[in-house]
């Protein structure tokens, strides 16, 4: 049974609003700023609402607040490809994101709010020996680890996704590819909306349009923080604010070994359905699926320089163009109606950085680069245990800052640059 | 004659002498030549267009512009053609999209009927349960995918891209476009005017006598000016930093599509307003049209839109249509004035008009209902550049707030005026923009007024606000009441403004209409975002000709005479093999043989502070290295990670030829660079990239120098040329080669390189030189099977992302005392931690099994521990060889590790002294 003490919502509840003349109950309320909060959240993204949500479900810590400079869902949320899948490079990788993989399996009954996760299926395509290479090594570890990942050969490729051209293709052939039959789809923003219904329900206050503006930290711990709307008094304080990251940390005193980068995406106008699982390519850095209205989602690597700018170029919908083409010469024809920059908090091993800081009762969860999506659910839980049991759990111990310090970087930048 | 095509009209685009004939929904029908789709179709009585996306209502001509919604069509193998634009062509064979089995008879009309059920986001709050059918319900939800069909066999046509320099381009040759183009020539710029429309005059073209005579005089004006390049049926997609500006050009003949990317001193945006509809209960059935679309149907394509109409105007506009339908013959049965109150509050009717019910209470019978209710601004280029107009409520529409000096706005969508008055506007605005190219201090232009348009929006009744997405007034106040009460959530939430026309027709009324939900003042304070493009564009246009080049060395048709196998390594096609890789590698050992390894990247230095560049991005020491000699040396990154790996020579004083790993070349060049511009300005370091200008064969084996001593001068002898030497000189009668004494595949080996137009001629002279030696051409597979028996390690294969150099073996080559070089710091750090994975070579206990490359290494406890790397049967030592990267506990010589193979079992093997599996103290290639 679901936590969420609101009406719930199933086909019978559709059925019966649509004669009913009153409106649907609210999906979240509006509340006045509280003077003081156990728990004060920065960021009310997938990442700080999913942390809301399991403080509140699986610990009782329901004096929570997740504070929002603009609507939830504006930042990285509601401007990634969403795509989910686990089939990581290193072992810890593969592990945590298996982990978001299952919860992202029950979520639509876990919120109840369907979350329209589709598991098509997600294929990396190889266009050489030493990308094939790549793919084995990601295809065994995942097998290690009990994860659906396995090399298939351009037949089966051809079988899965017909319109990608197999043939004897100058400079991209298709060699094979990583095929990882859990991974999927999802709405994003039904993810974000989701977790805010659920967290609502369970006494989390949501604050929109709420800009942090300061952290108070007194001999070295947190104690409050300032706010366009006016001062909290809190002792835990969660920095979920991905592309905004290092700058939310500097007003606590830390520094994080972060560069913000702008990653771009497109969508082109619905067509008829013609493919069904995602489709990923290294080599020439995008990534395409079809989502259920028909569009394609198009996304790509970083853009090459740190940027807090969101808007779009021209060379990135140029270049996507050709590396389209190149995978799916036959559909030339479809037209890009609308392309976007989301922000991408770097770190220097692809790694997130999770965990206590310096600054005592300020948590970070970020550095999530361009997987932060996929993410959520199990950061979220990660985090929720972590605030309530005092420690960083097994799923996260490698991702903490201090391995910058001591050298012990995860290894996920080993992979292709282009993951998703 | 049809009896709704017109007679002539004074300012009809069809020529009637031409007749077209096409395909609609595989019927033959028949057109004139400038015809639109919709034109043609309505002037054969069709009304009915598309299915609308949700409900599958049936849906007719709303905007007849580019933008309409309703009338997006399947052209042969193109999806989404925008009917209301496209010139129909002889054969076209044109089909209505998002029906099933016909348009006239669609099933999934059933939606209306349930319509009550599915509000806006009706699938986030059902199938959640149980979790087993959800990929059912996906499945049936995907169905309702709108738009047209993609053919998996359609073969691309050609696109094209151009490049412009512009002084000034405006966007938009309506009389204020055209105007400031006129200006903008005079002033002395180039100037390129671009016009979305099959043609120059904006509104004029559907205007009166008065309007058409104005439009010829300043279309004459336009084209006889040489400095002015006219561009129809063409848009301006998007604006990008410092004024780099996107063309969409189509109808151009010979290719599909062409983009112009054009760097533009001034952007002039003349893009008009679009009309917006009103919302009503009814308002999406097919007869209700805007003014301007009964204006341009009967005006420009000589097509009566109906028989008996009701109008309701608020503006000049609107009551010039009144009088353009009663010349068509249209009876005007009723007109509401909104600006005396009177406003349509329903429209009744199946497939289309036949009711129209007032604000009055009176209803009146029509087939056509014409609104004049207002206008948007489409600001997608101002957004682009940086502007948050701002709406204005005497306007009832949004207008420019600030934009920076190289934009500037004119026309309509700047404000209001009489033709006189916005050519007068436009004119000032060209001759400003003329004047801020040349770098004048920039000078305002005085401002239109705004107009005055009174604030209609939705009616009494509930209507459509989205035509594409179907979303309705209700849709977007119940949304924002549920929560979703930010503009941006109620957009995301129902979707409005996401469909083909991306808000361009409804975006105003959006924002007004979740207003009423939320708050009267949003239209005030929210800002509508328009993101590029303004215009959707095929992905074949945006790809252009495809620049994706493979690239060949000077013996490639040799390569392909001979029967090689091709491999793809980076961008170079190269030989993988000849037939036999374990024959080469026998040929190579015992004899002598030669491959091509032009592919090899290499970086022209010269200059007297090379040295100080070598030793700076190489690991190792490089300032004594005398005239003649090579070496090898390792980059790293600064975090310590191997980047590259190579050979560098000193051919003369100073004069260098650094070599790089054949897919390393470009990022090593970039590397290169980066320092040399960034850190080390002064130094005297010329960089020239020469991996094509020279040919690079690689001669190997024991018999090599009895070979290469056949075809040239060089004094080969090993006391006055060693190892890791170099020499400059004539080989097989080619002046000006370099040969170095190196060897990755550890034989006696010389590498010529040859200018590369000779490479083609040094290949045969070596196979001419060298038959009764059996010289044999090998491929890459031997040369990789030969490194690996040597044991030397190909960066990016037998290294990754986090591969420190300590554990590579090359801990000799890192030079600590050095004062400073890339990587040093985390090398320090990495020489104090010691417990990064350590590269070892590798035997099967069972010398039969060769592991895949990539198989893992595992633990007692069967943890990950480390993965082979390379991995290959060996024909020299006939036996399976490999090399893997394992932790630091397990890399002791003679440790006993556990591989598991891709089928999951296990085989056992076992940690060698030493990296090389053959030839360890290196004495032949010292020989």
């Amino acid at each position: 049974m679901s936590d969420v003490k609101r009406p719930r919502y199933s086909a019978w509840k559709l059925l019966t609003q649509g004669f009913s003349k009153k409106p649907w109950p609210k999906v979240w309320e509006h509340h006045e700023l509280q003077s003081s909060y156990d728990v004060v959240i920065i960021g009310g993204g997938v990442h700080g609402l999913a942390t809301a949500y399991y403080l509140a479900r699986n610990h009782g810590i329901t004096n929570v607040a997740v504070l929002e400079k603009f609507y939830i869902g504006s930042g990285g949320s509601g401007r990634n490809t969403a795509i989910v899948r686990s089939n990581y490079l290193t072992p810890e990788g593969s592990r945590f994101y298996d982990r978001s993989v299952k919860l992202y399996e029950h979520l639509a009954q876990d919120l109840n709010f369907n979350v329209m996760f589709e598991q098509r299926g997600h294929m990396t395509l190889a266009h050489s020996d030493s990308s094939l290479r790549t793919m084995r090594w990601r295809a065994e570890v995942n097998k290690l680890e009990g994860i659906n990942s396995e090399v298939i050969t351009p037949s089966e490729i051809k079988k899965l996704a017909p319109f990608l051209d197999i043939t004897d293709h100058p400079r991209y052939p298709i060699h094979g590819a990583l095929w990882h039959p859990p991974g999927g789809i999802i709405r994003h923003d039904a993810v974000v909306w989701g977790y805010a219904r659920a967290a609502a329900a369970l006494g989390t206050h949501i604050h929109q349009d709420t800009e942090l503006t300061a952290i108070d930290v007194d001999s070295g711990r947190v104690i409050g923080v300032q706010t366009s709307r006016g001062p909290i008094a809190t002792r835990v304080v969660i920095n979920c604010t991905a592309g905004w990251a290092s700058l939310i940390s500097a007003m606590a005193g830390v520094t994080l070994p972060i560069t913000t980068r702008p990653l771009q995406a497109a969508v082109t106008e619905p067509v008829k359905k013609f493919l069904h699982p995602v489709i990923v390519s290294g080599s020439l850095h995008t990534y395409v699926s079809q989502t259920s209205r028909g569009e394609l989602v198009f996304g790509a690597s970083v853009d090459p320089f740190a940027s807090y700018s969101t808007r779009g170029s021209l060379e990135f919908t140029t270049g996507l163009a050709t590396h389209v083409l190149e995978l799916m010469p036959a559909i030339s024809n479809m037209r890009l109606l609308r392309q976007w920059a989301g922000l991408c908090d770097m770190t220097p091993d692809f790694g997130p950085i999770i965990g206590p800081t310096p600054a005592d009762g300020f948590y970070v969860d970020v550095g999530w680069g361009t997987y932060g999506f996929k993410a959520g659910p199990v950061a979220g839980e990660s985090v929720a245990d972590m605030i309530a049991n005092g420690q960083p759990g097994r799923l996260i111990e490698p991702f903490g800052l201090d391995r910058f310090e001591k050298g012990t970087l995860t290894a996920e930048k080993g992979a292709a640059a282009v993951g998703h | 004659m049809s009896q709704h095509r017109l007679g002539a009209r004074p300012g009809e685009v069809i020529d009637r002498d031409q007749p077209v004939e096409f395909k609609w929904n595989g019927k033959t029908v028949r057109g004139f030549e400038g015809d639109t789709i919709a034109s043609a179709l309505a002037a054969n009585g069709v009304r009915v267009f598309s299915r609308s996306f949700k409900y599958h209502r049936p849906r007719g001509i709303l905007t007849a512009t580019y933008h309409d919604p309703n009338v997006i069509v399947q052209v042969g193998e193109d999806p989404n053609v925008r009917g209301a634009h496209q010139r129909i062509e002889a054969g076209m064979d044109v089909r209505s999209q998002n029906t099933w089995p016909s348009l006239g008879f669609d099933v999934k009309t059933v939606n209306r009927l349930v319509g009550r059920f599915l509000s806006p986001g009706f699938y986030y709050k059902t199938f959640i349960r149980p979790q087993s059918l959800w990929p059912t319900y996906a499945k049936v939800l995907s169905r309702f995918a709108a738009g047209g069909d993609v053919d998996p066999n359609h073969a691309p046509a050609n696109f094209d891209h151009r490049y412009a320099h512009v002084d000034v381009l405006v966007a938009g040759g309506g009389p204020a476009g055209m105007a400031a183009a006129i200006a903008a020539a005079d002033g002395g710029a180039s100037v390129m005017l671009v016009e979305e429309e099959h043609d120059l005059g904006g509104h004029l073209r559907y205007g009166n006598s008065q309007d058409l005579e104005d439009l010829r005089e300043l279309k004459t004006s336009v084209m006889t000016r040489p400095n002015i390049e006219v561009l129809t049926d063409s848009v301006v997609s998007g604006r990008f930093d410092h004024n780099w500006v996107s063309v969409v050009q189509r109808t151009i003949g010979h290719v599909e599509e062409r983009l112009i990317q054009a760097r533009v001193g001034a952007l002039v945006v003349a893009a008009g307003t679009l009309e917006r509809p009103y919302v009503f209960e009814g308002n999406d059935l097919p007869g209700v049209m805007l003014s301007t679309a009964v204006r341009r149907l009967i005006n420009l394509h000589a097509v009566k839109p109906g028989d008996r109409a009701v109008v309701m105007t608020s503006n000049e506009l609107g009551d010039a249509a009144i009088t353009d339908l009663e010349s068509a013959g249209v009876d005007v049965t009723k007109v509401l004035d909104a600006r005396q109150g009177e406003t349509v509050v329903k429209v009744s009717g199946g497939r289309r008009v036949k009711t129209v019910a007032d604000s009055s209470g009176n209803t009146h019978r029509a087939d056509l209902l014409v609104m004049a209710a207002g206008w948007t601004t489409p600001t997608s280029l101002l957004n682009m550049a940086g502007d948050r107009p701002k709406y204005s409520p005497e306007a009832a529409r949004y207008l420019p707030l600030q934009l920076p000096d190289n934009v500037m706005v004119t026309g309509g969508m700047a404000g209001s005026g009489s033709t006189n008055e916005l050519v007068d506007h436009g004119s000032a605005t060209g001759a400003e923009a003329a004047r801020r190219t040349k770098g004048e201090e920039p000078q305002p232009v005085p401002k239109l007024r705004p107009g005055i348009q009174p604030e209609l929006y939705r009616s009494s009744t509930h209507g459509f606000v989205d035509y594409s997405e179907d979303v309705t007034s209700k849709d977007l106040i119940s949304a924002a009441r549920e929560g979703y009460d930010s503009m941006e959530l109620a957009k995301r939430y129902t979707t409005v403004g996401m469909g083909p026309v991306q808000g361009k027709v409804e975006a105003v009324n959006a924002v007004a209409i979740h207003g009423e939900a939320v708050d009267n003042s949003l239209l005030e304070t929210a800002t509508t975002t328009w993101r590029p493009p303004y215009a959707p564009i095929r992905l074949g246009t945006l790809a252009g000709r495809k620049y994706e080049p493979v690239r060949y060395s000077a013996i490639q048709d040799w390569h392909e005479a001979y029967g090689y196998t091709p491999i793809l390594a980076g961008q170079w096609v190269r030989p993988d093999h000849y037939g036999d890789p374990a024959a080469e590698v026998n040929a190579v050992r015992n004899g002598v043989g030669i491959i091509d390894v032009s592919p090899l990247g290499k970086i022209d230095l010269r200059g007297t502070d090379v040295p100080r560049l070598l030793e700076f991005v190489y690991v190792n020491k490089w300032s004594r290295l005398d005239v003649g000699k090579v070496r090898y040396g390792v980059m790293c990154a600064e975090d310590g990670v191997i980047m590259d790996d190579g050979v560098t020579g000193r051919l003369a004083d100073d004069h260098y030829m650094m070599t790089t790993t054949s897919s390393g070349a470009g990022s090593v060049w970039n590397w290169l660079d980066d320092w040399l511009q960034t850190g080390f300005p002064s130094w005297d370091v010329r960089m020239t990239a020469v991996t094509d200008g020279w040919t690079s064969i690689n001669v190997a084996g024991p018999r090599s120098r009895e070979l290469v001593s056949r075809l040239t001068d060089i004094d080969l002898h090993p006391g006055s040329f060693g190892y890791m030497e170099v020499r400059t000189g004539t080989v097989a009668g080619i002046p000006g080669c370099f040969v170095w004494r190196i060897g990755f595949t550890g034989e006696l080996s010389y590498e010529i390189h040859s200018p590369a137009n000779h490479g083609l001629e040094l290949w045969e002279a070596l196979l001419r030189a060298g038959h009764d030696l059996g010289v044999t051409p090998f491929g890459l597979e031997a040369q990789r099977i030969m490194r690996l028996e040597k044991g030397h390690f190909i960066v990016g294969q037998d290294t990754d992302g986090l591969s420190q150099a300590h554990g590579f073996g090359v801990d000799w080559a890192i030079k600590m005392d050095k004062p400073d070089f890339a990587g040093k710091p985390e090398l320090r750090f990495q020489a104090e931690h010691g417990e990064y994975p350590r590269l070892v070579a590798i035997q099967t206990l069972d010398p039969e099994v060769v592991p895949d490359e990539a198989c893992q290494i595992i633990s007692e406890t069967g943890g990950i521990i480390g993965r082979v790397t390379s991995s290959r049967m060996s024909p020299t030592l006939g036996r399976s060889i490999a090399l893997a990267q394992v932790e630091h506990t397990s890399a002791a010589p003679g440790t006993r590790i556990n591989i598991r193979l891709t089928d999951g079992k296990t085989v056992t093997a076992s940690v060698l002294q030493q990296h090389a599996h053959f030839d360890p103290d290196g004495s032949r290639l010292r020989a």
